[in-house]
């Protein structure tokens, strides 16, 4: 009885996108049969480069594209035949697209008055949303006479005025300067977060995704390469690509020499290397093997162990406060990036261009990479 | 050459040239002031022409008759190019797109007397048939809306692609159906290529002589048609007179209007770096 009260909605997610492609002209795939599920309150990002298809699939989550496959679901409901203006969905423009005839309350007004809310609860709302992005003292501005920090959180208050049950965020940051975007990214995951709307982003900015995001769907050729937090697609890439998206990596290739349950040993043109079993592989196989470059230590000292460490000289190095980047040129002619936290080892401290020194780093710092 | 005397060169050219552009419009408003009955011999000041203008009843009433025109014909105009530059803008593909788009830029390329011609001659074959239309009136502003589309659909057209298409997206994306985007969103934000599309086929219609020629019946001459027949049989001061005060309305309007889209442009432009400053 217990079971049956509960509805089969109950384990459904908020939105559930299943089988989605959008096909062009007859045989361009923008979206490529694309599954996903996004639980209510989760921050999702959908992260590619451009023409990965990931501005096409959240403009059909919009509705200004219809799918030529698949279904969209919203809360249980079938939405893909429905027009954008009846989902229960809205959407921060990346150029925000402010009606610039209109005052900064009456774009926030715009989407509640369209649903013949009563006068005094559109002004009461519209008041909360200012407050909430703090631009009460510029209601009456015309977009133009607000910086582009302030025109985007106008975007972000009108977008979420109507309390729909997904944010769909459209490169949120992309027209900020580098130095707002950080706190506008802190400031814009609190907003959502007070709110507690369901939020799918696009964006072409992996630290942008990293730092916002609950989880991410990395994009290439209109599919996913790779879903999960944002954790663990940096620690465990499924493969070259999106360990290469993801943050800076070194990439060893090379045959597979033996195969054992736990470990497989590559043997790569500097090194041999023991890495833990992650993906199926036979012997003689070619994989890659990625080290991100914080994962690794310098050392004047030839390490003692027989495998996982490399020789090589100094060929650049810069100074960044917090920590110091090496470039280490290999005897294959491999430049291997290196970083090294300034307080981890003195013994670094004096390592200048032209050394002789000896990277090295742990089992678990390598991720096996077949694809 | 060394670089004064290209310099003096230079200035000279620049002379010669605004003095062959309004050297005669000066030439005609001074002459405005004349006393003389003939136009070319200067006798002394006076306003004895603007008195004769006033008493003009057939140039009144062509003056009248053309502003009515240019009024009507300008605001069907706008009002079929704002569609037509609409639908070719919006709709991609649709049947007899590519005949739309080249027939309402035919008018623009096509010389105005064949156009007035092809009018007249299907006026005349459609009043045989039908008993109607006579010419007068209605056939003059049929002709001046026909010309007047073409370039309102131009006008229109070129704002509608420089407008961000996102703008009618968030509209919709808000909630507005797609009338409600048109009213609310495109038409505000079309407003000023209206008002332009508005002067321009006002001008055009204003100053028209060939289609109007064409056009017009008896009793239905407008200013410019009444100015080229009264030249062919000697010009009377009067219509210095004339040309002067439309000369002088004509510059009030532009300079208005000019100062005013200057010092919103100049407003914008503290608002945008006030705005950066903050």
């Amino acid at each position: 009885m217990e079971n049956a009260s509960k509805s089969p909605l109950a384990n459904e997610p908020l939105l559930r996108i299943e089988g989605v492609s959008k096909i062009y002209d007859g045989h361009i795939k923008a979206v490529d049969q694309v599954t996903l599920n996004v639980a209510s309150g989760e921050i999702f990002a959908l992260l590619g480069g451009s023409g990965c298809g990931k501005s096409t699939l959240l403009r059909m989550l919009a509705g200004f594209e219809t799918p030529s496959q698949g279904r969209i679901y919203l809360g249980g409901t079938d939405i893909t035949e429905l027009p954008a203006y009846q989902r229960p969905i809205n959407m921060m423009f990346q150029s925000y697209a402010l009606f610039p005839h209109l005052s900064v309350s009456d774009n926030i007004a715009f989407g509640l008055r369209r649903d013949g809310m009563a006068k005094e609860a559109i002004a009461e709302r519209v008041e909360a949303m200012l407050k909430l992005v703090q631009l009460s003292q510029y209601a009456k501005r015309k977009p133009h006479q607000l910086s582009g920090g302030q025109q985007q959180r106008v975007a972000l208050a009108r977008s979420i005025a109507k309390q729909p049950k997904l944010l769909l965020l459209d490169e949120p940051l992309g027209a900020l300067d580098k130095k707002l975007r950080v706190s506008t990214q802190i400031e814009l995951v609190n907003i959502i977060e007070e709110v507690g709307v369901t939020c799918v982003l696009v964006t072409h900015d992996q630290e942008e995704a990293m730092t916002m995001a609950t989880r991410m769907a990395v994009m290439s050729a209109g599919s996913f390469l790779q879903v999960g937090s944002p954790k663990a697609i940096y620690q465990q890439p499924n493969s070259r690509q999106v360990a290469d998206f993801i943050g800076s990596v070194n990439i060893f290739d090379g045959p597979v020499k033996e195969n054992h349950t736990n470990y497989v040993l590559v043997q790569c043109a500097d090194a041999l290397l023991r890495v833990p079993h992650s993906q199926p592989c036979q012997d003689g196989m070619g994989v890659g093997v990625a080290i991100r470059p914080e994962k690794m230590a310098l050392s004047r000292k030839k390490p003692s162990a027989k495998v996982n460490h490399v020789a090589g000289v100094v060929v650049e190095m810069a100074y960044f406060g917090a920590h110091t980047s090496y470039h280490v040129k290999l005897a294959s002619g491999k430049v291997l990036q290196v970083q090294v936290q300034s307080h981890a080892d003195e013994d670094n401290a004096d390592l200048c261009w032209g050394d002789q020194v000896y990277a090295s780093w742990a089992d678990n710092a390598m991720v096996l990479l077949t694809q | 050459m060394n670089s004064t005397a290209l310099k003096w060169f230079g200035r000279s050219w620049m002379l010669l040239v605004y003095a062959f552009l309004f050297l005669p419009i000066f030439t005609l408003v001074a002459y405005s002031f004349n006393d003389s009955q003939l136009v070319t011999v200067w006798s002394h000041a006076s306003l004895r022409w603007y008195k004769a203008l006033m008493h003009d009843r057939d140039l009144i009433a062509a003056v009248m008759l053309s502003l009515k025109i240019a009024f009507l014909s300008a605001l069907v105009s706008v009002f079929f190019g704002l569609f037509s530059a609409f639908a070719l803008h919006r709709y991609r593909r649709f049947t007899g797109r590519g005949l739309l788009s080249s027939l309402a830029s035919t008018p623009l390329v096509m010389p105005d007397v064949i156009v007035g011609l092809s009018l007249l001659l299907m006026l005349v074959s459609v009043q045989q048939a039908l008993g109607y239309p006579e010419r007068g009136l209605f056939t003059i502003l049929l002709g001046h809306a026909l010309l007047g589309t073409a370039y309102a659909t131009v006008v229109v057209r070129s704002r509608l692609t420089e407008m961000d298409s996102k703008l009618e997206e968030a509209a919709m994306d808000l909630g507005c159906r797609p009338w409600q985007v048109f009213t609310l969103v495109t038409l505000p934000l079309l407003m000023p290529a209206l008002l332009s599309a508005f002067l321009l086929t006002f001008t055009l219609s204003f100053d028209d002589v060939v289609l109007s020629s064409f056009l017009s019946g008896p009793g239905y001459s407008t200013m410019p048609m009444v100015i080229f027949s009264r030249a062919r049989l000697g010009l009377n001061p009067s219509i210095n007179a004339l040309a002067t005060v439309t000369i002088v309305v004509v510059s009030v309007v532009v300079f208005a209007s000019t100062l005013y889209s200057l010092r919103q442009a100049r407003q914008r432009k503290r608002d945008m770096a006030l705005a950066q400053r903050e």
